[in-house]
C-alpha cells in the first residue's frame, strides 16, 4: 500500500524519467545494506578471529567496538593516495574500480525470494559468470600499472590463481545447470524445492548440496580461492610476499579492500542460491522467506572466516595443483556421473 | 518451441566415417605415445601408417564409385564390373554412387573428393615413410607430435576436400594451417625454423582473415554460406553484384595465399627453406591437393556464375607466378629454396587449367580443363614428394644436404639414385615422356582449346626458362666431381619406396591415360 | 525481454560510479605531499635496478592459454547443460543428446591428459 502510494507520487513528480528513478531507488536499497554488510563483515571477521584465537578483537571505538569500521573508513579517506613514479597513472587509478564494480553490479540479478529481484532476466547465472570474471582485470591492471616488481608478480600470481579456479567453478556450475534446467537463479532455487525429501517436509535434503556433494565442495573451495582469501591468499600473503596492491594507499587501497569483502558476500549468496536452496525453508513446517537466504549467506561467510583462522596458507604450486589436477578431473567425472544418473531410471530430477 | 516439437534429424555419419576414424586414431596415438617408453617410439610411427592405411580402406569401402575405380586399377575393368556390386552388397555400401550431403549439407561426399582423399593418404603415407629416419636422427623432432600433427593436418585436408560450406572449408583450412605452423616450429632450437614458423603464422593468419572476410561478403550478398546454396542464389540472380565482387576478390586473395601464388607467395621460400626438410616435404605435397579441392569447391561449385570475374584474376596470378617463380628459382643456391620457387611456378601452371573452364558463358570445355588441373596437381604432389624425399635420402644426422652443391657428383656415389633424381627433374621440367610433360601438355591443350593462345605461349616460354634450373641439377649430378663420398645411409624401405617413386614418375609418363581418365571420370561424376 | 536488462545496465553504471567515487573523494580530501622517496616503487629499500615491466615466467602464459581452452569448453557445455533435463525427457534425442556431449567431453579429456602428461599443469 505504502509502496503503491510512493510509486504514484514519484511517477507524478518525475514523469518520463520515472522508471529510471524507480530503478535507481531500488538499486540504492540493495547497495546501501550491502555496503553496510561489507563494513561490518570486516569488523565481524576481526571479532571472530579474535575469539578463535582467544583474544577480544576490536573493542575501543564505540560500544563493543561497533564504530570501528567507520573509523577505519574515515582514516583511509584522510590518507594520501600515493601514485608511484613511472606508474601508468590512469590505469593505476581505474584498476580498483574493475575489482569493485563487478562485485556490486552482479547483485542486479540476485533474487531475494521468489518475487523480489531487481532484474528477473532469463540468463542471470550467465550474467553473473560474465561479470564476476571481470574482477581479474582489476588485479592484473593494478599489478601492471604500479611499476613495481612485487606488484607485477603478485598480480600475475593472483590472476593465474583466479583463472585456474574459474574453470573448476564453471564446471561445477555446469553440473548445477544440468539438474536445474534453467539459467535463471530464481528457477534454480525453485527446482531445489522438489524431490522426495522436500515432499516429506525435509527440504534441506533435496537441495543441491547433497546430491551434488562433490560439486558443492569444489565450489566452496573454489570461491575461497577466487576471492583470494586465506588459505589461498597469495595476493597478500603478508608474511612472505606482497601482493598486487602493494603500491596502493588511502582510498585506492580501500576500494580493493571493499571489493574483496563485497565479493565474499556475493559468492556466499551464490552458494546459498545454487547449493543451499536460497530462500527455501529447510523443513516443511516453517515458511520460505528471505530470512533463510540471509541466514545461509551468514553461514557461508562464517565458513570463510572460520577456515581463515584454522588453516595454514597453501604454497603456490599446491594451489595450482589443487585447481588443475584435482578439481577439474573431479568436476568432469561428476559431470558424467550426473549425466548417467539422469539417463538412468533412478533419475531424481524429473 | 520445446525440444520434442523440433524436427530433429540424426546426421548420416557414414560419408564422414573416414574422418571420424582418423580423428579417433589420432587421439589414440596421442594418448598411446604419452605412455610408451622412448625405446618403443617406433610404435607411434607404425600406428600412424596403420591409421593412414585404415583410413584409406574406410574411404574406399564407403564409396562405391571409388571402389570400382580401385578394383579396376588393380585387377582390370572386367574384374571391377564383376566384383564391385558384390563387395558393395557385402559391406552394405550406400554412399558414393551419387553426391551425398550430410551434416545439414555442410559436408559432401563425391567421387572427386574420394579420389583426392585417396591420393592424399598415399602422399602422407609416403611422406611419413621418407621422413622417418630424418626425424629419428633429430631429437627435437623425434616426438609423437610430428606424427599426430601430420594426422591432424591430414584430417584438416580431408575436411577441406569434403566441404560443402564456406565455414567447413574454413575449419578444415585452420586445422591444416595450425598443425603446419606447429610442425614448422617443431625444431624449436633452430633459429631459421622458428623464424619461418613465425612468418608462416603471421601471413597465414592474414590469409585466413582475408578468406573469412570474403566469405562474410559472400554471405552478405547471397544470404547463405552453403556452397550449393550460393550457386543456386547466384543462378537465380538474387545477389548483390558489387558486394559479391568484393567478396570474390578477398576469397581469391585468400586462396592465392594458401596456394602460394604471386603476389601472395612471400612465405613460400622462407617456409620451405626454414622448416625441417621432413616438414617441407609435407607442406610441399599434400596441401596442394586440398588447395585444389577448395578452389573447385568454392569457385567452381559455388561461384561458377562469376567465372568471368575470377578467371580474369586467376590468369593474372597464374602468369605472374610462372614468371616470378621460374626466374627467381634460377638465382637460388639452396635446393629447398629453389624447389619453393618451382612450387610457385607449378601452382601458377595448375591455375591455368582452372581459368579455361568457361569461355564466354560456354562451359563445354569445363570438364577437360578442370580434369587437366586435377591431373596436374596429383602428379605434382607425386613428383614433389620424390624430390624432397631425395633430400631426405641424402641427409643424415647433423647434415641436411639441402644445398645444390650437395648433389654434385651424385652419380659417382649412387648411380641409381642419381637416375631417380634425374627422372624427377625431367618430370618437373616437363621433358617429354615423363609424367610432368603430360600434365603440362593436358593443361596447355585445355588452354588452347579455350582460345587463349597467348597464354599457352607464355606458359611454354616460362617452362623453358624453368627447364634451365632443373637441368642444372642433372648437370651437377653427372658432370661435377662429388664433394664427399659418404655412402647413402638410408633404411631399406625408404630406398625401395624412393625407387618406386622414381619409376612411377617414369611409368605414368608412358601410360598417363589411366590416371587422366580417373580424374576426368571423377570430376564428371561430381560436378 | 530486453527491457528486463535495463535495471542491470543501470546497476552496472552505478557500480562503476561506486568504484570511482571513493578514489575521487580520496584524491580531493586527502593531503597530497609527494616527495621522490615516497613515490619510488617498493623494492624492500633497494634502488630499483631494472624496469618493473620485466620478462616473466612463460608458465603464466601457458596457464592463460589452457584457461581459455577450458573456459571455451565450459561455454560450450553451458547451453547443453541448461536443456539437459529436457533432453532426458525427450525420447527422440535422449541418447543422441547424451552421447554427443560424452564425445565432446572425451575429446576435452584427451587434450587435458596430454597437457598434464607434458607438464603444462605443473608449477615447479
Amino acid at each position: 500500500m505504502m509502496i503503491d502510494m510512493l510509486q504514484q507520487l514519484l511517477q507524478g513528480f518525475f514523469g518520463p524519467v520515472y522508471p529510471l528513478v524507480w530503478t535507481v531507488l531500488k538499486i540504492v536499497l540493495i547497495i546501501v545494506p550491502l555496503l553496510l554488510g561489507v563494513a561490518y563483515l570486516t569488523f565481524w571477521e576481526r571479532k571472530v578471529i579474535g575469539w578463535m584465537q582467544v583474544r577480544i578483537g576490536p573493542n575501543r571505538v564505540g560500544p563493543w567496538g561497533l564504530i570501528q569500521p567507520i573509523a577505519d573508513g574515515v582514516k583511509l579517506m584522510m590518507k594520501e593516495i600515493v601514485i608511484p613514479t613511472g606508474s601508468d597513472k590512469g590505469v593505476f587509478l581505474i584498476a580498483p574500480m574493475f575489482a569493485f564494480a563487478p562485485a556490486l553490479a552482479a547483485w542486479a540479478v540476485i533474487p531475494f525470494n521468489d518475487t523480489l529481484v531487481l532484474a528477473n532476466v532469463n540468463a542471470s547465472l550467465l550474467y553473473i559468470m560474465a561479470i564476476t570474471s571481470i574482477g581479474v582485470y582489476g588485479i592484473i591492471l593494478s599489478g601492471w600499472a604500479s611499476n613495481s616488481k612485487y606488484a607485477f608478480l603478485g598480480g600475475m600470481r593472483s590472476a593465474a590463481q583466479m583463472i585456474s579456479y574459474e574453470v573448476a567453478m564453471g564446471l561445477a556450475l555446469v553440473v548445477v545447470l544440468m539438474v536445474s534446467n534453467s539459467l535463471n537463479l530464481g528457477d534454480i532455487v525453485k527446482s531445489q524445492g522438489q524431490g522426495m525429501f522436500a515432499a516429506r517436509g525435509l527440504g534441506f535434503l533435496s537441495w543441491n548440496w547433497l546430491p551434488l556433494l562433490p560439486m558443492f565442495a569444489v565450489y566452496l573451495i573454489s570461491i575461497v580461492a577466487e576471492t583470494n582469501r586465506a588459505p589461498f591468499d597469495m595476493a597478500e600473503g603478508e608474511s612472505e610476499i606482497v601482493g598486487f596492491h602493494v603500491e596502493y594507499s588511502g582510498m585506492a587501497f580501500a576500494v580493493f579492500f571493499l571489493a574483496e569483502y563485497a565479493n565474499m558476500i556475493l559468492v556466499s549468496s551464490l552458494t546459498a542460491l545454487l547449493f543451499l536452496g536460497g530462500w527455501l525453508s529447510p523443513v516443511g513446517f516453517l515458511p520460505d522467506s528471505m530470512f533463510w537466504l540471509f541466514a545461509k549467506i551468514t553461514a557461508v561467510l562464517f565458513f570463510f572466516l572460520w577456515i581463515r583462522a584454522t588453516f595454514p596458507r597453501y604454497r603456490y604450486d599446491q594451489i595450482m595443483r589443487l585447481g588443475w589436477k584435482v578439481f577439474i578431473p573431479l568436476c568432469l567425472i561428476w559431470l558424467v556421473v550426473v549425466g548417467c544418473w539422469m539417463m538412468s531410471p533412478w533419475n531424481i530430477w524429473k | 518451441m520445446t525440444l520434442a516439437e523440433m524436427q530433429f534429424v540424426l546426421p548420416n555419419l557414414s560419408p564422414a566415417s573416414a574422418e571420424i576414424f582418423l580423428l579417433t586414431m589420432a587421439c589414440v596415438i596421442m594418448m598411446v605415445d604419452l605412455f610408451v617408453k622412448e625405446k618403443t617410439r617406433a610404435l607411434t610411427f607404425a600406428l600412424t601408417q596403420i591409421t593412414l592405411v585404415g583410413t584409406a580402406a574406410v574411404t574406399v569401402l564407403t564409396s562405391a564409385g571409388l571402389l570400382s575405380i580401385v578394383i579396376a586399377v588393380l585387377l582390370g575393368p572386367d574384374a571391377s564390373a564383376d566384383l564391385t556390386p558384390r563387395i558393395v552388397e557385402v559391406f552394405g555400401i550406400r554412399t558414393g554412387e551419387e553426391i551425398t550431403y550430410t551434416f545439414s549439407s555442410m559436408y559432401v561426399a563425391d567421387l572427386m573428393g574420394s579420389v583426392l582423399k585417396l591420393t592424399l593418404y598415399f602422399t602422407v603415407f609416403v611422406v611419413m615413410l621418407y621422413s622417418r629416419s630424418y626425424v629419428l636422427d633429430r631429437p627435437q623432432m623425434a616426438k609423437a607430435e610430428f606424427y599426430t600433427l601430420s594426422l591432424f593436418a591430414t584430417l584438416g585436408m580431408m575436411v577441406m576436400i569434403s566441404a560443402n560450406h564456406f565455414l567447413t572449408i574454413y575449419i578444415g583450412l585452420e586445422l591444416l594451417s595450425l598443425s603446419l605452423y606447429a610442425m614448422v616450429a617443431l625444431n624449436r632450437d633452430s633459429v631459421t625454423a622458428t623464424e619461418a614458423a613465425m612468418k608462416y603464422f603471421v601471413l597465414g593468419a592474414l590469409a585466413s582473415g582475408l578468406l573469412l572476410y570474403g566469405m562474410s561478403m559472400i554471405y552478405g550478398a547471397t544470404g547463405t554460406l552453403e556452397i550449393t546454396g550460393v550457386a543456386e542464389r547466384l543462378y537465380m540472380g538474387q545477389a548483390n553484384k558489387t558486394i559479391l565482387i568484393f567478396g570474390l576478390v578477398f576469397l581469391v586473395s585468400g586462396i592465392a595465399f594458401k596456394l602460394g601464388v604471386v603476389p601472395f607467395h612471400m612465405w613460400i621460400p622462407d617456409v620451405y627453406h626454414g622448416a625441417p626438410t621432413a616438414v617441407t616435404l609435407f607442406i610441399a605435397s599434400a596441401p596442394k591437393l586440398a588447395a585444389f579441392a577448395i578452389v573447385i569447391r568454392m569457385l567452381v561449385n559455388g561461384l561458377i556464375v562469376m567465372a568471368q570475374d575470377w578467371q580474369m584474376m586467376l590468369i593474372i596470378l597464374s602468369v605472374l607466378s610462372m614468371a616470378i617463380g621460374n626466374l627467381a628459382a634460377i638465382a637460388q643456391t639452396n635446393l629447398k629454396r629453389m624447389l619453393a620457387y618451382s612450387a610457385i611456378s607449378h601452382m601458377g601452371f595448375m591455375l591455368l587449367g582452372l581459368v579455361t573452364g568457361v569461355v564466354g558463358g560456354d562451359a563445354r570445355f569445363a570438364l577437360n580443363a578442370y580434369s587437366s588441373s586435377m591431373f596436374y596437381v596429383i602428379t605434382y604432389a607425386l613428383t614433389s614428394v620424390g624430390t624432397f624425399g631425395m633430400i631426405l635420402l641424402l641427409a643424415r644426422a647433423g647434415f641436411e644436404s639441402d644445398e645444390l652443391d650437395d648433389f654434385k657428383g651424385l652419380n659417382k656415389r649412387s648411380p641409381w639414385f642419381a637416375a631417380v633424381m634425374m627422372m624427377m627433374m625431367f618430370s618437373m621440367a616437363g621433358v617429354p615422356f615423363f609424367v610432368g610433360f603430360f600434365a603440362k601438355f593436358s593443361v596447355l591443350q585445355a588452354v588452347v582449346a579455350a582460345g587463349y593462345l597467348w597464354l599457352a605461349l607464355a606458359a611454354v616460354f616460362f617452362s623453358l626458362i624453368g627447364a634451365f634450373y632443373y637441368l642444372r641439377i642433372v648437370k651437377l649430378m653427372y658432370f661435377d666431381p662429388p664433394k664427399d663420398m659418404t655412402p647413402i645411409q638410408a633404411p631399406f624401405d625408404m630406398k625401395l619406396l624412393m625407387s618406386a617413386n622414381g619409376l612411377a614418375v617414369a611409368l605414368l609418363g608412358i601410360f598417363p591415360q589411366a590416371l587422366m581418365s580417373i580424374c576426368a571420370y571423377s570430376l564428371l561424376r561430381s560436378l | 525481454m530486453l527491457e528486463n536488462y535495463f535495471p542491470v545496465f543501470v546497476f552496472i553504471l552505478i557500480g562503476i560510479a561506486f568504484g570511482i567515487a571513493p578514489i575521487v573523494i580520496g584524491l580531493l580530501v586527502a593531503p597530497h605531499r609527494p616527495d621522490s622517496e615516497k613515490l619510488s616503487p617498493y623494492e624492500c629499500g633497494f634502488e630499483a635496478f631494472e624496469d618493473a615491466r620485466m620478462k616473466f615466467d612463460v608458465r603464466y602464459y601457458l596457464i592463460a592459454i589452457i584457461f581459455i581452452l577450458f573456459d571455451l569448453e565450459v561455454a560450450f557445455l553451458l547451453p547443453w547443460a541448461t536443456i539437459f533435463k529436457e533432453i532426458v525427457q525427450t525420447e527422440s534425442v535422449k541418447w543422441f543428446g547424451f552421447a554427443e556431449m560424452l564425445v565432446f567431453i572425451a575429446i576435452l579429456v584427451v587434450g587435458y591428459v596430454y597437457a598434464w602428461a607434458k607438464g603444462a599443469l605443473d608449477w615447479e
